[in-house]
């Protein structure tokens, strides 16, 4: 039986200030100390930190990742093993996390598909971070990461643009483990406990219920494409196991630059809305069996080996069922619909979760790709869904991008200040592991 | 496993145009579509997934295409393929990007070459990794 604890240490606000602390539900942080953290980085050259609390009228933008502070307290590793900790094998013991709060980077990276987080107003319905008070981190690249070219038309040498993505994500999860660090000795207050029994538990734990597996596919598609596993580009590897409990302990982060609506933020693979409802069902309808995780590639035969795979770990496992999740849309909707078929090949039955580019009007077909055996589908909503975002008093980041980011079009950041954009510019509003809001019935 | 690229990126061209079979026209995203469509008609598999990242067709006007180099019999699997993003990308769902590229900027326009470079990096690397697909 693999066990962990989560300690929930609820933030009521955040104070940058001369020392770091986590004291009655305020988190302070030491600005000279996260600076120096940050700038430990040949790459940056400077950051800006801000705080965005729920219902102000401040808008965070380009967001590059959202990630959630947690800090071992029991148990072997660290969080975000790989990364900023060791490779040590996490997903037990106890782990402290800071609710209610995250830390989001925010800097030029890929212009055109940045996301944008309104703290109030209609945008702000649309991202579960309205509801965060936000750590925002705005990070300058260093003169070396600049194009030197005088005719340059990008103040980032196009070369080193994953440099300063490697930097910017690095810096996140540095500050976020620096902040997670503050809360180990924190009496957490309230505590929920997961726990997964090995195979041959479970089998003898809940002989008649039906064992269902979660296929989390992680999207690796090359170069600001990548989603990392205890350190390893996922693209370089084979499909493989988890324990969904590792999963918490911030064994998965993102490191890509996807559209913003439908990229999974670090902090909902630490949060995955699909585990944490498995969990609840665990023992009672369902048993539980585990986490498959899967790529998605640009070449075909890494396609083929890679939902072979999922498929045969499946048949493997000999479960009952899989719930199936993706991440971005287009190229990811084949690797989505091949898992789905193979696996219900084997005989096991599938659902997934997605989200929809239906066209402005919802009309038009929702996925790139379709199988009659994908039949069972839940909808994170439709990206394509047109919203005007108004003008907010303060912009954290830079607005120059708004115009080019991914459902943006010309003329869309309007000269009284509002946005007219599809939601697909908001960071999360799709999200495809069912994280928002949003759906269908 | 030897392979051509279809492109109109411009950059790809440049990178890898002396050291790989690289097919470079200056044209659309949707007629670099039909160009690989027309070589898998002639015996052509295609190699990498011709939808891009979650980069959605059109928004993108840049597009390169893995195939393979040698020629066999028709490939219904990459028909199939090529086909579904044919009309995907003129369905008229992203017509309004078609309309929006006329005012890209050179910055962004060195963004949308920069990712289609770096994706087919990622299907080249595939590529060399082994003989057979």
């Amino acid at each position: 039986m693999k066990t962990l604890e989560l300690g929930y240490i609820h933030i009521n606000d955040i104070i940058i200030g001369s020392e770091s602390k986590v004291e009655n539900g305020v988190l302070y942080v030491d600005e000279a100390a996260v600076k120096a953290l940050v700038l430990e980085d040949e790459f940056l050259k400077d950051v800006h930190f801000d705080v965005a609390k729920p219902g102000e009228s401040t808008r965070i933008t380009p967001v590059k990742d959202v990630i959630e502070p947690r800090v071992k307290v029991e148990g072997p590793g660290g969080v975000f093993p790989g990364m900023v900790n060791k490779v040590e094998a996490v997903g037990e013991g106890k782990t402290n996390v800071l609710k209610g709060m995250a830390v989001v980077t925010a800097g030029k990276i890929v212009g055109f598909q940045e996301g944008v987080i309104d703290m109030s107003g209609p945008g702000a319905d649309y991202t579960p971070f309205s509801k965060t008070i936000n750590f925002v981190m705005v990070c300058e690249p260093a003169d070396s990461l600049l194009a030197t070219d005088p005719e340059a038309t990008l103040p980032i040498d196009n070369e080193k643009k994953p440099e300063y993505e490697r930097a910017v994500r690095m810096a996140g999860l540095k500050v976020a483990a620096y902040l997670g660090e503050l809360a180990k000795n924190v009496t957490p207050d309230e505590t929920e406990v997961f726990s997964t029994p090995n195979l041959k538990e479970g089998m003898e734990l809940y002989p008649d219920l039906p064992r269902v597996v979660y296929v989390a596919m992680l999207q690796t598609q090359g170069l600001l494409h990548d989603t990392y596993v205890y350190g390893v580009d996922a693209k370089r590897t084979l499909s493989t196991m988890m324990w969904p409990t590792e999963i918490m302990d911030g064994a998965i982060v993102s490191g890509n630059c996807v559209s913003a609506c439908d990229k999974n933020p670090t902090y909902i693979h630490e949060n995955n809305p699909v585990v944490h409802e498995l969990f609840k069902q665990h023992g009672k309808t369902i048993n539980f069996v585990g986490v498959i995780i899967t790529n998605e590639n640009v070449y075909l035969a890494d396609k083929q080996r890679s939902s072979d795979w999922a498929a045969k770990l499946c048949e493997l496992l000999g479960v009952d069922g899989a719930i199936v999740t993706q991440e971005g849309f287009g190229n990811p909707d084949t690797d989505l619909i091949m898992n789905t078929k193979k696996i219900e090949l084997k005989g096991v039955k599938t659902a997934i979760v997605t989200d929809e580019y239906a066209g402005q009007d919802g009309k038009s077909q929702s996925l790139a790709d379709a199988d009659p055996l994908a039949d069972a589908v839940v909808t994170g909503g439709n990206a394509n869904q047109v919203i005007i975002l108004p003008k907010m008093d303060k912009v954290i980041g830079m607005l120059d991008y708004v115009d080019v980011i991914a459902g943006g079009h010309a003329g869309s950041l309007r000269e009284d200040g509002t946005i007219e954009a599809e939601i697909q510019v908001i960071t999360s509003a799709t999200n495809e592991m069912g994280f928002n809001k949003l759906s269908a019935r | 496993m030897d392979f051509i690229i279809i492109t109109n990126n411009p950059r790809v061209r440049d990178e890898y145009g002396a050291k790989y079979c690289v097919l470079y026209q200056e044209c659309s995203f949707d007629e670099i579509l039909y160009a690989v469509r027309d070589k898998i008609h002639k015996g052509h598999k295609l190699l990498t997934h011709p939808l891009s990242g979650s980069v959605k067709p059109n928004e993108t006007p840049y597009k390169s295409i893995m195939i393979s180099a040698e020629r066999g019999a028709m490939d219904n699997d990459s028909v199939i393929l090529i086909e579904d993003a044919i009309n995907m990308a003129t369905s008229g769902k992203f017509e309004k990007y078609r309309q929006r590229q006329a005012t890209l900027n050179q910055r962004i326009l060195a963004d949308f070459q920069m990712i289609d470079f770096f994706l087919i990096t990622s299907g080249i690397e595939s590529a060399q990794t082994g003989l057979m697909v």
